[in-house]
């Protein structure tokens, strides 16, 4: 029997993230990080709601174990984790107002994909453990509701996590907190697929906590009508040997509007760190709009890093060989728009998840480029 | 087979082409030479039908029809091939699904049948061999990484693939070396044929030793100026455009 103050901890968590959420309130226009994401306005009076929303997962394979955290009798390794990495206001308001979520974790190899679902309105959490060594792919999905997810995920040494995330067109809106620490040698490679929301926005906090620890960030967005989709990234080198790739590409159509804003800090003495950051869109209307903010705080002296960002039309040099060669305009057009997406998808390994990500992109291409 | 008569073009506003007059019949190569700035792109460029080269005065006529009024995906499937000075790279294309692509564009515009996957695969590995274009150039994204004769040697193999009535070939020899260049033009020469017309399009005589014309023509600031046999290439080597191009025509 475990003593009550150790099974008092993640409630103290969520007495001092309830305390910050009051003291702070919902994130305005005036904070810096969101400028390009009027969160108050989008949400109006009623919020996200009081209630928790629901969270579903497709048969566990084997080396999964999964905890209710709606359930009593937290197992040592959810009292660990549970609660620890809350880095905005939005994550300590889903870890104060959720009453319910998911804690998975993954010892050895998971034998094949598992399937993760977030619906309906209100507060959710989640805590994701890979244990020294383990492996696993998770596929996420975002359904339609107004709500806030929280998300932890911890990786052990030598762990690897394949994480995507598949965010069809919400009609309210959805903001997803992730915060993610990897050990040494642990790697995490993330696509996400945002269709955007009346307001849609991932949050990613990511800290390189061991030696060789890397993340390899990439997504697309395919934005039509006055969809929003807002991908923030934060990745922090803490230690040296470290290395992260961000790739995002976003096709943003009608009113819409398409953000990307990433911050690589790279911390004193994390000497050999190496960061990569790419982020381009292409705006398919006079109106549509997209912001695309890479952001560098390097305080090591020996280290790496690229950023770069892009806002266009399609290449009329591409174009017009492709017309030359008997492709007409508008098949010319969706062909160079698909290339231009397909750099970001083709990062996805799991064959079957790419095709899954694909066929999603195409669907909605249809729509946004018509 | 292609007529051209007092051809003025503008790009953004300034007048390249002033007053060309062509004429190009079927199963005959005609060389254009003519020094930097004349107007050999822009030629090109208006014959492909590029946008922003703009026809102010003159007619361009292809088998007796109007080929101004055309967007470049029509002309192609009428036959009209230009071989590009800078192909383009085209990140997230497959060279091979880019070529299926055209090929079955150019056939859906002419009432043909489209080709599946596997019958295109074979007819482009024919005329790969010869052309030294291999599985794994097919298989990699449109001449990304492609060094400049594989790109050359890429467009020739869509020329063998399409079977253009017209070929225009713009300074394909530029950034080849002398076996590249041997390779290209050997391409070119197997699709010699009395029913095709090819226009090439150089800076230098080399190219000619290996494609060798019919009939050569000088173009220098957006004219004719000098026209001659197969001969007149080495008496530019030898003399210069200057002096050519100052003489009477």
């Amino acid at each position: 029997m475990t003593a009550p103050l150790v099974l008092g901890l993640p409630e103290a968590r969520r007495n001092e993230a309830a305390a910050l959420f009051r003291a702070r309130g919902l994130p305005t226009r005036r904070v810096e990080e969101w400028k390009y994401s009027d969160l108050a306005r989008a949400l109006g009076e009623p919020g996200f709601g009081a209630g928790t929303a629901r969270w579903a997962t497709g048969p566990l394979p084997q080396g999964v174990e999964l905890f209710d955290l709606a359930g009593d009798d937290m197992p040592d390794w959810v009292q660990t984790h549970f609660g620890i990495q809350v880095p905005n206001v939005l994550s300590a308001a889903s870890l104060a107002s959720a009453n319910g979520g998911v804690a998975l974790r993954v010892r050895g190899t998971a034998a094949a994909p598992l399937a993760l679902e977030f619906s309906g309105a209100g507060h959710v959490r989640a805590l994701i453990v890979l244990e020294a060594g383990a492996s696993l792919t998770l596929l996420e999905r975002a359904a339609d509701g107004a709500r806030n997810s929280g998300i932890e995920i911890v990786l052990g040494a030598n762990a690897a996590l394949e994480h995507i995330r598949i965010a069809p067109r919400n009609a309210s809106v959805a903001v997803e907190q992730v915060a993610l620490k990897l050990g040494r040698d642990a790697r995490y490679n993330a696509h996400y697929a945002s269709f955007g929301g009346k307001l849609s926005r991932l949050e990613l906090s990511i800290a390189l906590d061991g030696e060789n620890a890397e993340a390899n960030l990439s997504g697309v967005s395919v934005l039509g009508g006055d969809a929003h989709a807002d991908i923030t990234t934060h990745v922090r080198h803490l230690v040296g040997r470290t290395s992260s790739t961000q790739l995002f590409k976003k096709v943003a159509g009608g009113t819409s509007r398409a953000v990307y804003q990433g911050k690589v800090s790279v911390a004193q003495h994390a000497d050999g760190s190496d960061s990569r950051q790419s982020a381009k869109a292409l705006l398919l209307g006079n109106r549509a709009e997209a912001d695309l903010k890479p952001e560098l705080e390097i305080l090591a002296d020996d280290v790496k890093c690229a950023h770069g960002a892009a806002v266009g039309d399609l290449d009329s040099d591409s174009l017009f060989y492709l017309r030359a060669r008997g492709i007409p305009e508008n098949e010319a057009r969706a062909l160079l728009i698909h290339a231009f997406l397909e750099d970001a998808m083709s990062r996805i390994a799991d064959e079957d998840v790419r095709e899954q990500v694909r066929t999603a992109v195409n669907a909605a291409l249809d729509e946004v480029a018509a | 087979m292609l007529e051209i008569k007092n051809l003025h073009v503008s790009v953004a506003g300034k007048a390249i082409l002033k007053g060309l007059t062509l004429r190009v019949d079927a199963g005959q190569v005609h060389a254009i030479m003519g020094p930097n700035g004349s107007g050999k792109s822009t030629l090109s460029y208006v014959l492909a039908g590029r946008a922003g080269y703009e026809v102010t005065e003159g007619s361009i006529t292809y088998n007796g029809e109007d080929l101004v009024a055309l967007p470049p995906e029509e002309r192609a499937a009428k036959g009209v091939f230009l071989a590009m000075q800078y192909p383009v790279e085209i990140p997230g294309v497959t060279t091979m699904m880019f070529l299926k692509s055209a090929l079955n564009a150019q056939r859906r515009a002419r009432g043909e049948k489209e080709m599946d996957a596997i019958g295109v695969l074979k007819s482009v590995r024919k005329k790969a061999a010869t052309l030294n274009v291999t599985e794994e150039m097919l298989k990699r994204a449109l001449n990304v990484g492609f060094s400049g004769g594989e790109k050359k040697r890429l467009e020739i193999l869509q020329m063998a693939l399409f079977e253009p009535r017209l070929a225009i070939l713009d300074e394909t020899d530029s950034g080849l070396d002398i076996d590249a260049l041997r390779l290209v033009a050997e391409g070119v020469n197997t699709l010699r044929d009395p029913s095709r017309a090819m226009l090439v399009i150089t800076h230098y005589q080399r190219l000619l030793d290996y494609i060798v014309p019919d009939r050569i023509h000088v173009l220098a600031h957006g004219r004719i100026v000098a026209e001659g046999g197969k001969e007149l290439a080495l008496e530019l080597e030898a003399k210069g455009y200057e002096q050519i191009i100052k003489e009477p025509a």
